[in-house]
This record gives C-alpha cells, structure tokens and sequence, in this order.
C-alpha cells in the first residue's frame, strides 16, 4: 500500500509539471502578458517599462526555467498584479474555495442520495422518474444562470441571502446549492443504480429472512454496500469542486481560487495562474488516489498496490 | 396527519422568516451616509503611481491630490496643491505650494515631498508606470525653499502641467526608499495620500473602504463613506443594485441601464465620454504597396460607406455621436471643419468605380472589441461592395499584428486617458514613434510633433487644424462615434457628469 501511495504520489508530481509545462506556453502564445497587464490604453512605453519590469522580455524557455528552479525551492513566485509571493496569495484564498468545495458536496450528498434511495426503492414509478427528471435538469442547467436564478429569487425577490461576498456562512448557501447541483446527476444515478443490485442480492434475501425490514434492512445491510462506488466518485467530484469554482465564484463574488484563477488568466498574471495550475493537478490526482484507498478500505475485496 | 403538516409548514416559515430577518442586506444610502459603488475590474493596489486601469484613476481621485487638478466644469487646469506657478521660460516652470495640505496620517506636505515624488517617478529605476509620460519631458525638480519648487524640463511641452494634474499622486519624502531600500509597493496596501478621502481599509479584490478625510484643504465632500466592492459579474452588480447592497454602477451595458433605468429602483445616467473609435486604414501600403487602400478616393469611399450616426444611435446610445475627424470634438485643437463624408452608400459605390474597383476588393478588417460595431462597419462595407474577412482576435494579438505590418485595416478605440487636448490621441495615433501610425505621412508627423514643441495656444490650434485637415482630406481614418458612458445609481444620489468622461465620485451627494 505505502509503494502504491508513493509511486502514485510521483505520478501526482509530473501530472502536475506537465500540465504547467503546457499551461505556460499557452498562455505565453496566446497573449502578450505585458499588453495585458498594462491594460488597452497604455502607451507602448508604459508596456515596455512592464515587460522589463515582469522579466517578460526574457526567452520562454529561460523564464520557465527560472519557475521551475523556484518551484523546487518551495517559491512559487510573486503576482504581477498582487505584488506578493504567489504561495501567500493562494493560501489567503484557498479558506473560500474549500469551504465552498466542502458545502457544495454536502449540498450533493444531501439531495442526490435520498434521491437515489427514493428511486431505487420505488423502480419504474413516478417516483423514480421524478427523481431522474430532477437529476436530467440539473445536468442540463447551466451553473451561470441558476446562480443569477438563485440570486433573483432568494435574494431579491425574497431577501434571506445575501446576493454576493463571503463574509458569513449564510454567504455560502446559494453558491453551494448552484455548486453542488452540478454533482447531484451523476451521484443520484450511481446511488439508484447500486441500490437496486444490492436489494436484489442473495444477502439482503437472507437478512429479509431473519426478520430486517425497512429502515434496518437499508442502512445496516444495503446502504452501506451500494454507497461504495458512490463514495470513490464523491471523492473525485470533491477535486472537481475545486477546479470548478470559477463561474459560481465569479457570480457571487466569492475571493476564493476560482475567481483568482480566471482574473489570473485574464490578466496574464503567468505566476499565479501556474501555481493554481499546479494545486489544482495536485489536488485532482490526491482525491483520485484518496478514492482508490478508500475502495480499498471499505471493499476487503479490493487490493491495490 | 394534518396536524403534522400544519406543524412542518409552520416551522418551516418560522425558520425562513427569522433567516430573512437576521440577514437582511445592511442598505446603504443616505440613512448612513454611505455610498456603495460595484466595480468589476479588482482593486489590486491603491498606488496611482504604479497601476493605469480606469477604476484606479475614479479611485485615486478621492485618495490623492495632485499639483494641479482638471476643473471639471471648464476643463482648465487649476492649481491644487500649488497655489501658484509661473512660467520662468519655456522650459523652467516655478510651483509654489499651499501650506496647509496634510498627509492623511496628518504630517504636512512640504517641497521636499514634492520634489522627492517627481525625482522619484523619472528615475527609472523607480518602475513607476508614470516614468514614461513624465520622464519624457522633465529633467529634474529642484526645491528652491520651505513651499517652492523649480522644474527643469528637458524640452518645450505643452501638457506638462496636465500631466501633474492627471498622473503623478504625492507622496512624502523617502516614501519608495526608505533608508536607501526600495520598495515600490510601499503604497500598494496601504496609501497616505492628500486627497479628500483616505482608506480606512482595503482587502485586495474584495473591497476598499473610503472615509472624509478631515484635514483636507480643499471643499470636503458631502458623502462621509464610500465602500468600493468588488463584484465582477454584471448580473450580480444589477441584483445587488435591486437588493439595496449597491449605489452606483458604471460600464453598464446599454440595455440594462435602460430597462432598469425604466425602474424605481434605479436611475440610469448617460454622461460624455472622451473615448472614440475610428477605423485605421492602411494608406501607406505596408500590407499591400500598390494595394487600393494606398489610393485616396478608395479611403474616402470607404468613409461614405459608413452609417457613423445609426451606429453611435443603436449600438452606444446615450450621448454617443457620429464624428469626421481623427479627436474628440471637445478636445482642444480639434477642428470641426475639416472635411466630412456623410453616409453616402450609392456614392461610395460609385467612388470605387472610378478607382478602378467596380467589383469591390478584398479587406482583412481586424477588430478586438465590441462586436456588434466590428459587425456593422463590416456590414456597411459589404453593401458598398467590398468583401469584408472580419477578423475579431484578442487585443495582444492585434498589436503583434499591427507591429508586424500585417494589418490593412482595424477598428481602433482612445480614450485619451481623459485629456481634452488632441495631443494625446494625435501623437500616438500619426507620430513616427508609434505602429499605430500607418499613414506614412511624414509631414503629418512632423506636423503633429510640432504642436507638442511649443506653448503657444494659437500656434498649436493652428498646427493641429492642418494635421487634423490633412487627416481628414486624406482619409487616413474613417472617424466612427464617441462613446457614451452610462451609469446606473440609486434615485437618492445626485452624481455629477463631467465633459471629460471621468467619474468622480467624491461630488457626488445624497438628494
């Protein structure tokens, strides 16, 4: 297991240099980071003076080098735009994004399930196709206009939110619904769909036989089996969460990584927008291995490594 | 059962009326004299002296106080921190200061303030986005006693006291390099400026917190707070703006400044902006030497192929006007009689025959900016009969382009920073020093150099009615519209709109 871990943890690390390795020569072609932190009005001397100032005037390939000589001594850089080291800058914000990340899977957990418990219990009824209509919906919605929708309705029209900034927790109930909605499909279908193999299995017959019904039947016996695979893809869609945040983060004007991600890449802020690059890749590949192990946890039938 | 439901439901409501109750939005307005403004581009840094984007300027007015200040009712530039100042020769200008000006952590401000500022801003290794506009034209300043100061300039510059009335905050002695260490983002958190208000907090892309500032010299304003917040979604500004959490929007786009201008709720204010837009067309052939658009009668078809007033009309709105020359009419030097080309698509059609394209021709039409106004220019050209490719890229690239000589035509915007002078939009736009310039013209270049040589008022307006005339003549552009700005703000707030575009808010007032 500990070989597992740490082979996948190397494999964490390259994901991570690559996927920075690409996201820098793309945002080096596709702008000029000096134009755009100079802003249209500027004058080509005031461009200038940025580009020199920055090191943008530098070959590519010296100024990644320069970054990744950084990265290996723990220094990420300094924000064109913030002025301080990028690190500092991301652990400021990152307190937002996962409070939103871990809200908006509680959001996911909290309708998908008992969702998926309701359809599976009742197969083929309106029930069950209730359940996969609400579940079709909210794949279908764009993340965007359900945020404004929300905003409209229960923070305008009926004012108990409040409509944008992250200063309390109530800050957080409209973008972890909008947030987690995006998840409930994927996971209400995986809870249905495990739970009607598993209430079909030999086992559930057995404990039906020595007098388990209902409520007991499903959490001591069913639940805990067909929630399994459910549990690996919340882990996944916990690392998602992080990566996608932008558009939520961005409608309620919530400073986490997500809105420092999309003003980084519009601003050429090349620094920052690697270094977010980088957490997130790290991230995504952690909760795929967190996911793997605690498959491996739970199913003695599962072995890894 | 029943009983149950009627137990869940009021519960339920319980629990949503006690939730509305316990966060219903603080409102801002008059009650506590606070006003509350959305921005969308995020406040980084409160140091006018080292950022250029627009809301950094709206907030370095109410922070800072510069030399001299924009009368914004006459456009004149009036003393401000200077009491006075003379003009010893061409090139040796003499600034006496106010005594009573304060630092907003109440120390006095004093020449040695001043000249360390200015010295600083020129020194390059200072970094100052600033270094270049006044590093052009100043040489050195010399504190001459305890309130006055003498600048040295390196030339004759007609904009010098515009340029220390629109770009260069005072800051006190030692400020960027304290004890020999530099530090250029000494102000970036923090500011101790002059100006009416000072910040009392500020968090980085959240929000910055505005309070009336005392000691202040000059007229205080009216507004005790102002909070600037940071809300990048235009539709998240808008429900805030309905939910009562902010006062004042700005860059509102047309439509939704009028339908919710049509509401109680809101006001929607359209003011004069001095940005324009115009066409650049590629006269001297660097795309195509002996292409069309190298022949006079081509570029002023293409002039009297555009509907310059229908397109500031529907697609601007407001006070957004067509234009026929190269500046912004309330721009100084910017004659309006030089030739026009009115919308005239049949003679358009006709001014291409005769040079010889019956057919039309080809045009790579570049344009990074407002579509619906790249779309139209492209759809009137179409209907003279050229074949517009239009090419909508991202601005970088339209200035590699444009570096690269690659570009027969664009669709350009200048907002001139605010200067009511057509210096600053002529320079950059028909000097040699610029690839904006494609005109190849050297006696335009010569022409608009001259008139930033010298001081004389008459000199320079008749310098800029040639270039402007020959511009115009020679159709080097096809001049679109100005812009409109439109606002949205409570109906309790009285907020002036001044001729050069520039919101200032520390004005504004309750009603």
């Amino acid at each position: 297991m500990l070989r597992y871990i740490l082979l996948r943890g190397a494999l964490a690390l390259a994901v991570a240099f690559t996927v920075s390795l690409a996201a820098f020569l793309l945002l080096n072609v596709a702008t000029d980071p000096a134009r755009a932190i100079a802003g249209e009005d500027a004058t080509p001397e005031v461009v200038q003076t940025i580009r020199v100032r920055y090191g943008l005037d530098q070959p590519m390939p010296v100024r990644y080098a320069q970054w990744l000589g950084g990265v290996v001594q723990g220094d990420f850089g300094e924000s064109y735009y913030w002025h301080k080291p990028v690190a500092e800058l991301v652990a400021e914000r990152a307190g937002v994004t996962i409070a939103l990340a871990l809200a908006a899977m509680a959001v996911t957990i909290l309708i998908a399930i008992p969702l998926g418990v309701l359809a599976a219990l009742n197969p083929n009824s309106w029930i069950d196709r209730t359940a996969l209509g609400v579940a079709v919906s909210a794949q279908a919605v764009p993340n965007f206009w359900l945020g404004l929708i929300m905003i409209i309705l229960f923070s305008v029209t009926f004012p108990i939110f409040p409509v944008s900034g992250d200063a309390t927790w109530m800050h957080f109930v409209l973008p972890a619904f909008v947030l987690g909605a995006t998840s409930v499909p994927a996971v209400m279908r995986l809870t249905r769909t495990g739970l009607i193999e598993v209430m079909g299995a030999d086992y559930i017959r057995t404990a039906r036989s020595k007098g388990y019904r209902g409520a007991s039947l499903l959490w001591r016996h069913a639940l805990r089996n067909a929630l399994l695979p459910v549990i690996s893809v919340l882990a996944v869609q916990l690392g998602q969460k992080f990566g996608g945040s932008v558009i939520t983060e961005s409608i309620f004007a919530l400073n986490g990584l997500g809105r420092l991600a999309l003003e980084s890449i519009l601003g050429a802020d090349i620094p920052t927008v690697q270094m977010l690059i980088f957490v997130f890749a790290i991230v995504f590949v952690v909760m795929n291995l967190l996911a793997d192990i605690l498959n491996a946890a739970l199913d003695p039938r599962i072995r890894i490594g | 059962m029943i009983k149950l439901k009627r137990a869940v439901g009021s519960t339920l409501f319980a629990i949503t009326l006690s939730l509305s109750l316990s966060t219903a939005p603080a409102f801002a307005k008059k009650a506590d004299d606070t006003l509350r403004v959305a921005m969308a581009e995020e406040i980084l840094n409160l140091d006018y002296n080292y950022t250029t984007k627009r809301e950094y300027i709206i907030l370095a007015q109410m922070t800072d106080a510069s030399l001299f200040d924009v009368d914004p009712k006459t456009q004149e530039i009036v003393p401000s921190v200077a009491s006075g100042y003379k003009f010893i020769d061409d090139k040796t200008l003499d600034v006496t200061l106010r005594t009573n000006v304060k630092f907003h952590d109440g120390s006095v401000l004093n020449a040695e303030d001043v000249a360390y500022t200015y010295n600083w801003i020129i020194d390059p290794k200072s970094e100052s986005n600033a270094t270049g506009i006044i590093g052009r034209w100043l040489d050195r300043v010399e504190v001459t006693g305890a309130n006055t100061l003498r600048f040295h300039m390196k030339a004759v510059y007609p904009l010098a006291l515009r340029d220390m009335a629109q770009r260069i905050m005072l800051r006190k002695k030692d400020t960027y390099n304290p004890g020999g260490v530099v530090n250029k983002n000494a102000m970036a958190q923090k500011v101790n400026g002059t100006g009416p208000y000072k910040v009392t907090s500020f968090k980085p892309g959240q929000e910055v917190v505005l309070e009336r500032f005392d000691g202040f010299f000059g007229p205080k304003p009216a507004i005790k707070k102002i909070i600037v917040r940071n809300i990048p979604d235009i539709g998240t500004q808008q429900a805030e703006l309905m939910a009562g959490g902010v006062d004042w929007m700005f860059n509102v786009p047309l439509d939704l400044a009028q339908s919710l201008g049509a509401t109680p709720i809101a006001k929607h204010l359209s003011g004069p902006d001095l940005r324009v837009s115009f066409v650049v067309l590629d006269a001297a052939g660097y795309t195509d030497p002996k292409g069309p658009l190298t022949k006079v009668e081509v570029r002023r078809a293409i002039n009297y192929a555009l509907n310059k007033s229908e397109m500031a009309k529907f697609l601007i709105g407001g006070s957004a006007e067509g234009i026929h020359t190269a500046c912004h009419p309330a721009q100084f030097g910017c004659d309006q009689k030089s030739v026009d080309y009115p919308y005239n698509p049949a003679k358009a059609k006709e001014m291409l025959k005769a040079a010889g394209y019956p057919n039309g021709f080809p045009l790579d039409l570049w344009a990074y900016r407002e579509k619906p106004v790249a779309e139209a220019v492209a759809a009137d050209l179409t209907a003279a009969g050229i074949k517009v490719n239009l090419r909508y890229v991202k601005l970088e690239s339209l200035d590699q382009a444009r570096a690269n000589k690659q570009i027969s035509a664009y669709i350009g915007t200048w907002g001139s920073g605010g200067t009511a002078d057509t210096a600053a939009i002529a320079r950059i736009h028909f000097s040699d020093e610029t690839d904006r310039n494609l005109s190849g013209d050297a006696q335009l270049n010569k022409d608009v150099l001259a008139a930033e040589q010298t001081n004389d008022e008459n000199k320079r307006r008749e310098l800029y009615t040639k270039a402007i005339g020959r511009i115009a003549d020679q159709a080097y552009w096809a001049p679109l519209f100005t812009y409109s700005a439109n606002y949205l703000v409570s109906p309790e707030l009285n907020f002036p709109l001044d001729s050069d575009g520039l919101p200032r808010l520390q004005n504004a007032s309750w009603k």
